[in-house]
């Protein structure tokens, strides 16, 4: 960390030029990961880094450097540079910056134990993993697994005298495995991960994930191959909240918005979402993958109603986007890492749960695709269309799930699917991920109850010519 | 600079020699500027500087690996001492090693000196350019989503036991517009990316244009059922393709069984009109470098050739598996990451039919200019079905776009079906893709 003499002398230099705000980022951090693949401990690496990025605002505008020369010398380099970059003078503050600590946001109960938990005790997992998973079978191929951990220093210091530091350790464990019979390819993945030491494996069984993931490969195996055509769909509450986080949530973030980049721009307070629809932006939640006591701007972590009902009500703001509306921050600012600028960013976005037993949506569907697991998926913000790779889906017939499909992919556009909720279960069940926007990821979970959309367009390999269900023939 | 990463090297190679290891040091410093505009006006200006080393030790055929931002003396020492640490758990693997040259490196004209002297007014200036040459050329664009110039330089040096040594140092500027066109309740988005070599090359009012001509030809898209038909892909989304053609013929994928490519060597996995080559030693392209990520000179390499694989790439350690030499393929993101296989300009080789005939030769079919989620593409089976949009041709002509429509195949079939490649080769960044023609396509629509 650094002095908060420093930091105040960085902080003037940064505004000698005018400003609104300046803001130094300093982030220490550690990192390990032990990959695990070919019944062999594959890789060990590690890494070191430290860093400051310093932000001067003026008008609106950013400038933004960061460098990993930490001398004071290089410091003051950095912040002239930024200071300097927004051209013309703005008006210049007397007074020299005065900083005084303050504490992140929330408390924090869990135990770091990051240092505790060695390369044996990662290695011995791993070794456990892979074996329960090689004994489901010959036809397993390939189990790759990764445990990662990341322990990171952070100090906050702005032109407003705030001075915040916080330190947090985040763990994930993930692992696929790859099937095949007669020559056809099947693969799973389990991820887990929290903001949390080692302590994780208390509450998560790691080997029961990593056989989780062998039997879903060796299921798809037997799988048909998808039917393509529109037909309604069932999302599973394990299947968890990509779908929300994609095709609604990034509609949501302020910066989008302000640009008239979203499909929600200029729809505050209508109703787009189906009655009974409330999607919520919690980064309180404790222990989740997305959690945080304070975001990268230093605002406390905040639990934010975004629809309630069916109707927009908020929005995900950092502190720039949400003085453009003379707003205060949601606590949503999150930035990679020293090296990026914070910018509005989901923490652990979900669908709230509604009040029918999951078992009664499917009862009540005639005929549809159920999917229990979601891949990857893209979105375009400016139309809000999607597309969504499937890993786990059955179809279901008269109210009956029946056979497991394989390779589908799911079509279509974000706000009409929040419209298009037709049944909302009363369960809740989230995933992770890392979410990519403008280059930079930030780790975030994602949370549905089971619903069911009335129509999606299901892409699928099976039968081109048209959605006749009853044609698919296992291969 | 080159004596700072030069001092910095040394210190770790001796550290690691001093503890009766053998070690290679890759040491990097970036420099890079990003200005991104709004509304005409500079919004966000970012300055970076980082430098560090990756360091790979290896202790009786086990092999670790640590990375530091920081180049100190006592944060190398650190680095060493991590990497000790790590190479106790470790399997011992007897391809483990490092390339011993000697090589001789070509010299390359990578560098652009006008880059880091040009005038930031200069700068803005051309992203002001490219945002005018969109609104200009059509009144329906109505929002510029992001436009901006980005410039970054690197220089790279590498240094391992067996005495070998590379330094190189290469430079780039880029401008990159995304807007969104509007008419009546619809938005379509379209963007355009140009990188250079030479700042002089780049051309804001292309840029501006080709942004502006994807949104706008997008818009009063209509949706279309589904069929199995002919299909043109745009060299953009061929680029694409081709991004997943490299993951599938790098030797790691092969070796470790993640690719369909496995065992074809000398087979015609493809059809006849369809070559591939790896050249990491063009002038123009961002994937040029006088060496790759272990020091091994880099080259010209036939990967696909009349449909016929040639070779997989094959980074250090998958060559002396395999019994090979390296093909120069093991390339590193940063001093953070291991290197790893992978491509550097990829190039797909241009045919002889201009797009226009291509098209004026599909009665009916599809034109396809955006596709989605192709990191979901299986690498093993080669099973892909993707979001995708494009233009309906009709009786030889571009007809109304497309939109809401899924494509699915396999991409083993995909690539036998290519009837036919364009003349109009195109770079994007690293890699070169002109345009072609599949005799058919399944597409899901309603």
């Amino acid at each position: 960390m650094l002095e908060k003499s420093v930091l105040q002398r960085v902080l003037d230099e940064a505004m000698k030029k005018g400003g609104d705000l300046a803001e130094l980022y300093y982030e220490e951090k550690q990192m390990s990961q032990v990959i695990y693949e070919d019944e062999r401990v594959d890789k060990i690496t590690s890494g070191r880094e430290k860093g400051v990025g310093i932000r001067v605002i003026k008008e609106g505008n950013t400038a933004y450097v960061y460098t990993s020369d930490l001398s004071e010398e290089g410091l003051l380099k950095a912040a002239s540079t930024a200071g300097k970059s927004l051209g013309k003078a703005g008006p210049v503050q007397e007074k020299a910056i005065s900083l005084s600590g303050q504490e992140p946001g929330i408390g924090r109960t869990s135990r770091d134990l990051l240092g505790d938990f060695t390369y044996p005790d990662k290695i011995n997992q791993l070794l456990a993993a892979n074996q329960a998973v090689r004994d489901l079978g010959e036809e397993i191929r390939q189990v790759t697994m990764a445990l990662s951990d990341i322990h990171k220093e952070i100090q906050i210091a702005n032109s407003d005298g705030e001075l915040l530091e916080d330190a947090y350790s985040r763990v994930r464990l993930s692992v696929n495995a790859v099937a095949s019979r007669n020559g056809l390819i099947q693969s799973a993945y389990e991820s887990a991960g929290a903001v949390s030491g080692w302590e994780i494996l208390d509450k998560i069984d790691f080997v029961a994930m990593a056989e989780k993931a062998g039997r879903l490969a060796l299921k798809m195996l037997s799988a048909a191959p998808a039917p393509a055509g529109s037909m309604p769909v069932v999302l599973a509450g394990e299947a968890g909240g990509t779908m929300v986080h994609e095709a609604c949530g990034h509609g949501l973030e302020a910066d989008l918005l302000q640009k008239g980049l979203s499909v929600y721009q200029g729809k505050y307070g209508e109703m787009v979402a189906a009655p009974g629809v409330t999607v919520i932006d919690d980064a309180t939640l404790e222990g989740h993958y997305g959690s945080f006591r304070m975001d990268d701007e230093g605002q406390a972590a905040e639990r934010s109603v975004l629809i309630r009902d069916g109707e927009l009500q908020g929005f995900m703001y950092d502190r720039l986007t949400a003085s453009q509306e003379k707003k205060d921050s949601s606590g949503n600012g999150r930035r990679e890492s020293y090296q990026h600028k914070p910018i509005p960013r989901m923490s652990n976005t979900f669908i709230a749960p509604g009040r029918e037993e999951a078992e009664k949506i499917i009862k009540a569907t005639p005929r549809g695709l159920l999917v229990k697991k979601m891949g990857g998926g893209q979105v375009n913000t400016i139309n809000g269309d999607f597309v969504f790779d499937v890993q786990e889906a059955y179809l279901i017939e008269a109210g009956e799930i029946k056979e497991a499909v394989r390779g589908a992919t799911l079509t279509g556009n974000g706000p009409r699917v929040l419209r298009d909720i037709d049944m909302l279960g009363n369960d809740l069940g989230f995933t992770i991920g890392v979410c990519g926007k403008e280059g930079q990821g930030v780790p975030v979970s994602d949370g549905q109850p089971t619903m069911r959309i009335k129509e999606l367009t299901v892409g699928g390999t099976a039968s081109p010519g048209g959605p006749q269900m009853k044609k698919i023939r296992r291969k | 600079m080159e004596d700072l990463l030069r001092e910095a090297g040394e210190k770790a190679l001796k550290a690691a020699h001093k503890k009766g290891m053998q070690a290679e040091v890759f040491l990097s410093q970036q420099r890079s500027m990003n200005l991104e505009l709004r509304d005409g006006q500079v919004e966000t200006l970012k300055q970076a500087e980082e430098k560090g080393l990756g360091l790979r030790l290896l202790n009786a055929g086990r092999l670790a690996f640590v990375y530091s931002a920081d180049l100190s003396a006592e944060a190398i020492e650190q680095a060493v001492n991590d990497a000790m640490d790590i190479s106790r758990y470790t399997p011992a693997d007897k391809w483990n090693s490092f390339p011993a040259g000697p090589y001789l490196y070509s010299t390359m004209e990578l560098y652009d000196e006008n880059i880091p002297v040009s005038r930031l007014e200069e700068k803005i200036e051309m992203a002001q350019a490219a945002e005018e040459a969109a609104r200009r050329s059509d009144k329906r664009v109505k929002l510029i989503e992001k436009s901006g110039y980005e410039e970054g330089e690197c220089t790279s040096l590498l240094m391992n036991s067996h005495g070998l040594y590379a330094w190189g140092k290469a430079n780039y500027a880029l401008l990159y517009l995304s807007l969104a066109a509007r008419e009546d309740d619809e938005s379509q988005s379209g963007f355009s990316v140009m990188i250079k070599r030479k700042i002089k090359d780049l051309e804001a009012g292309a840029v501006g244009q080709e942004a502006a001509m994807r949104a706008v030809r997008g818009l009063k898209s209509r949706r279309i059922d589904s069929a199995s038909l002919p299909c043109i892909i745009e060299p953009y989304v061929m680029a694409r393709f081709l991004g997943l053609i490299a993951h599938l013929v790098s030797a790691e994928a092969v070796q470790k069984g993640k690719s369909l490519l496995a065992g074809k060597i000398g087979e015609k996995m493809a059809s006849g009109v369809l070559s591939i080559s790896d050249d990491a030693t063009l002038g123009e392209g961002l994937g040029s470098f006088p060496f790759d990520g272990e020091g091994v000179p880099s080259r010209r390499t036939s990967v696909i050739k009349d449909g016929v694989l040639m070779t997989y790439l094959y980074d250090h350690y998958s060559a002396c598996k395999a019994g090979v030499e390296s093909t120069g393929h093991g390339r590193r993101a940063s001093f953070r990451h291991l290197p790893a296989v992978g491509s550097s300009n990829f190039i797909l080789e241009a045919g002889e039919e201009s797009p226009e005939q291509m098209i004026a030769g599909v009665d009916k079919g599809l034109y396809i200019t955006e596709i989605m989620g192709l990191h979901t593409a299986n690498p093993v089976s080669g099973d892909f079905s993707l979001g995708a949009a494009g233009l309906l041709i009709e009786k030889g002509a571009l007809s109304y776009p497309v939109r809401g429509i899924t494509i699915g195949g396999n991409l083993l079939d995909f690539l036998q079906n290519i009837d036919a490649v364009g003349n109009d080769l195109r770079s994007f960044g690293a890699r070169f893709a002109p345009s072609v023609r599949l005799r058919s396509l399944s597409v899901a629509g309603n």
